[in-house]
This record gives structure tokens, C-alpha cells and sequence, in this order.
């Protein structure tokens, strides 16, 4: 399945490769030329203060934002600027048959219950029968310790609850590739320590992750490798301990030291 | 001081200036003769000169101006409306009314009546391919157009015959040519003037019936009554009323007749006179019921139109193409931007002259649908716009389609939020339909005009109608309160239980 390019990072067979990514907005780049790669089943962290270009990275690789210039590729899905608008969006589409999004502010379905949120898809898109999607939605409600509120409305949920259900709702899809956006903006140490070794969990049944996140002390312990930007611009790419116990570039050291 | 002096004295000259202005008119308001008549669709008793539209002719026009000069005054036409002409003269919006007014026993309740000018007929007419209606009699099972509470309209219902009744001749021949009636009764003044004009329409059988035209005036306003009666005297035997009806084809030998009855000074007892004096409230109840269902039907059909139309609308005009966009928007500021009433006359009047009639009922219905369509599609468009864009995000990279999304996620959410002012509409719709009495459609608004026109019972009747309206929108709000609740309430019960645990 994978690219035939030639691999930027050793032995691995990556899962994505980005190259020389360029967005902008507005006639502003917003991204500048990044480029990394992640191996499967690992854990990429995407660090940065606000305005940094993190969420926009997030939304070019799952297809809501159309990049400007450069590559990316998922396995064998190649997105790059000269494609037409229907082969670009008949490619994003299978790109996202890859890939789940966990939004910051999550976007459950407030008309559907919680069981609804997770079977819509499966059911909808997928066109499984809904009683085999309901045995799998229960599944991953157990997954993330939330059976018992399957008939719920997701308002009636606490703030870590709703987010539980958004995991599940993306895992139904089976993807291979999970991205988070700031997924600990609302939660606090225990809760995020409680999100941490679940999706520490989902790595070791072979998903790869990608994580936005301005908390580099849920990111320690959790990213294999981390990606520091700053106005866009990739900074310093690399493994988690080297970025956090010895980087490189004094404007990550600067980073890092605030941020703990 | 010398501010507060002036103060006083500045209102002292206003009263003067007020005090003395009033005089001025009560002397004046001697001196015209002020009469009421109908002049929409009223050829050839008086109507707007299509020569010159901003002036009225016809044959009482021409009479009265005649009797003013006789009684010594200067006539003055005040314009009103055939249906509630009794009720303007007894408000004393003028003081005699001179429009083809057969004394009738009930009118004779209400108001005096001065000596016959005319003898009028009936008449009845049909298309010209129409091979079996010869007298009224055939006409048992068709529907007859005339207008409402006249001699025409009772004799109808004293026969039997399903009626239909307009607010004017015009509008009824219409509907005649366009087969949404079988035949027409009127007077024989207007059918001489509409009938001789039309290449479709013919006289059927020769006009039955008598009855006198006479000048209705208030209930004690004796000295104007004998005024008038000496001055209908004077312009018989001058021979200036003949003059004017052989002016406008109406001499005939009722006529001459009357007048030598006059001339001779007989007293002239009052024509034969058709009306059930007593009012017929069962009968009245029965009728109001079936105005107030063609009201529901009505209502519901357009506010399914509207339901269902307003949706592309709303979408065309915020997500479609630009020309659509364009098409969209100019539908809905048409409809929004201009009166229904005149909608609803245009579509059944304007639509006819390119081929596509319909029913009185079926135009209110499609007429307000279009209309609220415009209101929907708006109240759409909000709720459709108050909905996140994360949720069409978020759908998107569950793979959905936008159609999927929008129909599984985003329409349901939005359809929640523009329950209530889809409600608010329907109500408002329910009360619109009385618009469609322009149009001779018999709900509930016609049904009360007419049945309080024919017998004065302005008060009771309206409330019996008020109750009729209430005893209908007031469930109706009730449901969709409850439609409410229960989209509410599943969530409700869910933040219930949530704080209990």
C-alpha cells in the first residue's frame, strides 16, 4: 500500500508523509512548507503556541481545507494542489475513509443519542444493518466505559463523557489514522490522565494518532515523535524525549521550558 | 408673565379659529346631498368613466344630479361598498343611498325608503353554447351567480338553487364566461349593459320578476325623505328621468307605467317582496359551519404549499447557483413585498387571460401557499444558519455526502429550531384566508359579511364567528405547542436524569 517515494525516515514504512505543505488564507500562508512523516502505529504530537498554524495542519490533513502547494500522502493517497476539484475531493473522500477527527469542540449530532451518534455513520455510509452497528457501537462504548448511557442525549453528558462518545463515533468508521484537535482543552489532570492511557490503548491495537495539543504534559509519555511549529513553519521534528529533555532549536527550548 | 399672556391668548385665537371652522361645516353640510352608491363593477347604475378614470358615470349618476338640481342642491358622491351600504348610511358616512336599493321587508326595518324611480327585472343569462338551461327553474342543480342580498340572491335561496354571491356584476360574468359558474341572475340594468358587450354570454328566457329601485335614507330623517320624494316628482313629470333611461337603453313599459302612475299622483304600494323576515339561525349556523370548513381546507392545503416549497426556496437562495440565487430571491420579495389581496386578484383574475382558470377555493389555496412559501423559505433559512458549521464538518469526515448530511443531520436540527415560527405562521395563515372573500370564496370572513349584511346582526353574528376562528386555531397552536414539548422534552428528561445520577 505504501508510496513509492523515497522513505524520509529510516526503516519505517510510514503511515504519512507531508512535504513541503504550503495553506494560505487570505493572501497570508498559514503553513509555510511543512513537511513530516508518521510511522503506523505510532503517535505524532503537533505542539505550538495559538496561531501557529497546528489546527489548520489538522484541517488540510483531513480534507476540509484544500492545501496551497506541496504533497501529502496517506499510504497511497496522494493530495497535491494541481488536481481538480473533483479528483481532489474524490480523493479527500477516500482519505477520510482512513481517517476519524476528534474537533476540540466536538460536533455531536444533538438530535441523535448517544448510540445514534456512533451507528449514523456505519448505518448511513457504510450501509451495515443497524443491529449489527448497535453490537459494535456497544462494543466501543465499553471501550471508553460509557455503556450504561448509550440512550442518552449527548447534552445530558459531562464535558469528558461528550468526548468519549466523539472517540467512539470516529472509531465506528474504523479508521486506521485517528487526529485530535486539543483534545484535553476541556478536561482536568485526572480526566486528561484518563484520556491518556485510553488512547495509549488505542496504539497498542494499531491505530495511528495524530494529536494537537498545547499540553506537552499530556503529550510526554504519549507521542512517539513531536512537531514543534511557530507562525506556520516547522521548527523542530523529532523524537519526544530528544524535543523535551534536549532540543535543538532554542526557540523549542523557549517552548518547552514555558509550557511546564 | 407676558409668555403665559401669550400662551393663553394664542390657544384663546386657536379655539376661535377651531369654533368657527366647525360652524363653517355645519352650515355646508346643509347644502349637498350626499349619497352612496357602489361604483366597483356598478355599470351602468354608476362606475368609473374608462374614459376618464378619475370621474363616475352612469345612469344615477346622471339621475341624481338631476334630483340635487331639483331639491336645490349640489349632489356629492361619496364612493362605499355595495355589502355594508345600510350600515355606512345609518353610520352617516352619507345621507341617501342611491344604488338600484330594492325596498326589502328586513332593509325596511333598518332604514325608510322614498318613492320608486324604477321598475326593475330580472334576468338571466348563460354562455352561448348553453343548450339546457332555458328558464331558472333548469338551473336546480347548477350554481347561479348574482350578487349577495339583493332581490336575485333571495329569490335563489327562496328557490332552492345553489348561489354563488359576488360583490359585483363584473366579477360574476366572469366567472360565468370561465365556467366556474352555470349561470348568472341580475337585475336587467347591468345585464343590459355587461351582456350586449359580451360575444359569449346571451339572455336566457325573457326577464321575470318585478321590483322598484327606490332611495334608501335613515329612519327620521322625515324632511329629507318628503325633500327627496317632491324632487323624484318634479324630474318625472319634467321628463328628465326619462330622458336619461332612454339615454342609457333603460325605457321600457315598466317604466312608463310607473311614471304614469306618478304623474297621477297614485300612492304606490311596495312591489312584491321576497324576503324571509325572520332570521334563519339554524340555517345561518349550518352555513357558517361549512364556511368554516372550506376555511380549514383552505388553510391546510396552502401551509402544505408552503411547507414543501419553502424548502428549495431557502435552499436555492442561500446555496444554489447564482442565477437561482437571483430566481429565488426575487420570488420571495414578490410575494413578500406585495399585498396577498392583490396576489390572490391577480391569480384569479390575471390568470384566467392566459388560459388557466381556477376555482375560487383552489386560488386562495395555491395563492397563499406561494405566499407563505416566501415566509417559510426565510424561516428556513435562518434555522438552516443557525446550525454550526462543525455539524456539517463533522458529518463530512464521517463520510457523508452533503445531501446525506444535510438530511440526516442538519435538516432535524433546523426543523427543531423553525418549529415555532412555523407555527406562529400557520396561525396567521388560518386568519389570512379571509382574504380570499376578494375572490368570492365562501369562508368564514364571506360567510359572516354576507349573513350580517343580510340581517343587520353585526354583533351577535360576529362573535359566533370569533368562536368559530378560536374554536379552530386554538387546538391547532395547542398541537404544535405539543409537537414542541415532545422534540423538547426526550432531551429534557435526558438533563433530568443526569442530575439525579
Amino acid at each position: 500500500m505504501a508510496g513509492s517515494g523515497p522513505s524520509l525516515n529510516g526503516p519505517y514504512r510510514e503511515m504519512i508523509r507531508v512535504k513541503d505543505l504550503i495553506k494560505q488564507a487570505n493572501g497570508t500562508r498559514i503553513l509555510r512548507g511543512v513537511s513530516f512523516t508518521v510511522a503506523p502505529q505510532s503517535v505524532l504530537g503537533v505542539i505550538g503556541a495559538s496561531g501557529s498554524g497546528k489546527t489548520t495542519l489538522l484541517r488540510c490533513l483531513n480534507g476540509l481545507e484544500r492545501i496551497d502547494g506541496g504533497v501529502i500522502e496517506c499510504e497511497a493517497i496522494r493530495l497535491e494542489k494541481n488536481l481538480s476539484p473533483h479528483e481532489y475531493a474524490r480523493r479527500v473522500k477516500e482519505l477520510r475513509r482512513k481517517a476519524g477527527t476528534v474537533f476540540q469542540h466536538l460536533y455531536l449530532f444533538p438530535h441523535l443519542t448517544v448510540l445514534g451518534n456512533i451507528i449514523e455513520a456505519p448505518v448511513h455510509v457504510l450501509r451495515v444493518p443497524r443491529r449489527e452497528a448497535e453490537t459494535e457501537a456497544y462494543e466501543l462504548l465499553e471501550s471508553v466505559g460509557l455503556t450504561e448511557k448509550a440512550r442518552r442525549y449527548p447534552e445530558s453528558l459531562s464535558g469528558g463523557e461528550q468526548q468519549r462518545v466523539a472517540i467512539a463515533r470516529a472509531l465506528a468508521m474504523h479508521p486506521a489514522l485517528l487526529m485530535f484537535d486539543e483534545p484535553t482543552s476541556a478536561l482536568d489532570p485526572k480526566r486528561s490522565a484518563g484520556l491518556r492511557s485510553l488512547l495509549r490503548g488505542f496504539v497498542t491495537r494499531g491505530h495511528t494518532m495524530v494529536i494537537v495539543s498545547h499540553s506537552i504534559s499530556f503529550l510526554d509519555g504519549l507521542a512517539d515523535q513531536l512537531l514543534y511549529l511557530e507562525g506556520g513553519e516547522v521548527v523542530e521534528f523529532g523524537e519526544t524525549e530528544q524535543i523535551l529533555r534536549a532540543p535543538v532549536d532554542p526557540r523549542t527550548r523557549d517552548f518547552v521550558q514555558q509550557a511546564k | 408673565m407676558i409668555q403665559k399672556r401669550l400662551l393663553k391668548l394664542s390657544s384663546f385665537i386657536v379655539l376661535m379659529l377651531l369654533g368657527s371652522l366647525l360652524c363653517v361645516i355645519a352650515v355646508r353640510a346643509q347644502q349637498p346631498l350626499r349619497w352612496g352608491a357602489d361604483p366597483s363593477g356598478g355599470a351602468p347604475y354608476i362606475y368609473n368613466d374608462p374614459k376618464h378614470p378619475d370621474q363616475y358615470i352612469g345612469y344615477e349618476k346622471e339621475m341624481v344630479d338631476a334630483l340635487a338640481t331639483a331639491m336645490g342642491r349640489r349632489a356629492e358622491f361619496v364612493p362605499s361598498d355595495w355589502e355594508t351600504l345600510v350600515s355606512a348610511l345609518q353610520r352617516r358616512s352619507f345621507d341617501v343611498i342611491v344604488n338600484g336599493l330594492e325596498p326589502t321587508a328586513d332593509r325596511i326595518k333598518q332604514i325608510q325608503f322614498s318613492k320608486p324611480y324604477y321598475i326593475f327585472q330580472l334576468a338571466l343569462t348563460v354562455r352561448n353554447d348553453e343548450q339546457q338551461i332555458k328558464t331558472l327553474a333548469d338551473c336546480r342543480k347548477r350554481v347561479v351567480g348574482t350578487l349577495g342580498n339583493t332581490a336575485a340572491s333571495r329569490l335563489l335561496q327562496k328557490e332552492g338553487i345553489p348561489m354563488r354571491g359576488y360583490a359585483d356584476p363584473v366579477a360574476a360574468y366572469r366567472d360565468l364566461e370561465l365556467k366556474r359558474i352555470d349561470a348568472v341572475l341580475m337585475d336587467v340594468p347591468a345585464e343590459v349593459f355587461y351582456v350586449s358587450k359580451s360575444a359569449t354570454l346571451k339572455r336566457a328566457g325573457e326577464p321575470f320578476f318585478r321590483g322598484t329601485y327606490n332611495i334608501g335614507l335613515r329612519l327620521g330623517d322625515d324632511v329629507l325623505k318628503a325633500e327627496v320624494d317632491r324632487g323624484i316628482d318634479k324630474i318625472i313629470n319634467d321628463g328628465t328621468l326619462e330622458q336619461i333611461l332612454r339615454k342609457w337603453g333603460l325605457w321600457n313599459d315598466a317604466q312608463v307605467e310607473l311614471q304614469t302612475q306618478i304623474k297621477s299622483g297614485e300612492q304606490i304600494a311596495p312591489a312584491n317582496d321576497l324576503t324571509s323576515s325572520t332570521f334563519n339561525w339554524p340555517e345561518a349556523l349550518w352555513r357558517l359551519a361549512r364556511a368554516a370548513l372550506v376555511t380549514v381546507l383552505v388553510a391546510f392545503g396552502a401551509m402544505i404549499i408552503a411547507v414543501v416549497l419553502g424548502l428549495p426556496l431557502a435552499i436555492g437562495q442561500s446555496k444554489g447557483p447564482r442565477w437561482l440565487q437571483w430566481l429565488c430571491t426575487i420570488y420571495i420579495e414578490f410575494f413578500r413585498g406585495t399585498p396577498v389581496l392583490v396576489q390572490l386578484l391577480f391569480l384569479y383574475f390575471g390568470l384566467p387571460t392566459i388560459g388557466l382558470a381556477m376555482p375560487g377555493w383552489l386560488t386562495a389555496l395555491v395563492g397563499l401557499g406561494l405566499n407563505y412559501a416566501a415566509y417559510e423559505s426565510q424561516v428556513y433559512r435562518a434555522a438552516l444558519e443557525a446550525i454550526p458549521r462543525g455539524q456539517w464538518e463533522a458529518a463530512y469526515l464521517l463520510g457523508m455526502n452533503p445531501l446525506l448530511a444535510f438530511r440526516r443531520i442538519i435538516l432535524p436540527q433546523s426543523f427543531r429550531i423553525a418549529l415555532p415560527p412555523m407555527t406562529n405562521d400557520f396561525v396567521s395563515l388560518f386568519k389570512d384566508t379571509s382574504v380570499a372573500y376578494a375572490i368570492s370564496v365562501w369562508e368564514l370572513a364571506t360567510a359572516y359579511r354576507e349573513l350580517a349584511n343580510a340581517s343587520g346582526q353585526f354583533l351577535l353574528l360576529g362573535v359566533v364567528v370569533s368562536i368559530f376562528y378560536l374554536a379552530m386555531s386554538l387546538p391547532m397552536a395547542h398541537v404544535a405547542r405539543r409537537l414542541e414539548r415532545r422534540l423538547q422534552r426526550r432531551e429534557a428528561i435526558q438533563a433530568v436524569e443526569a442530575e439525579i445520577v
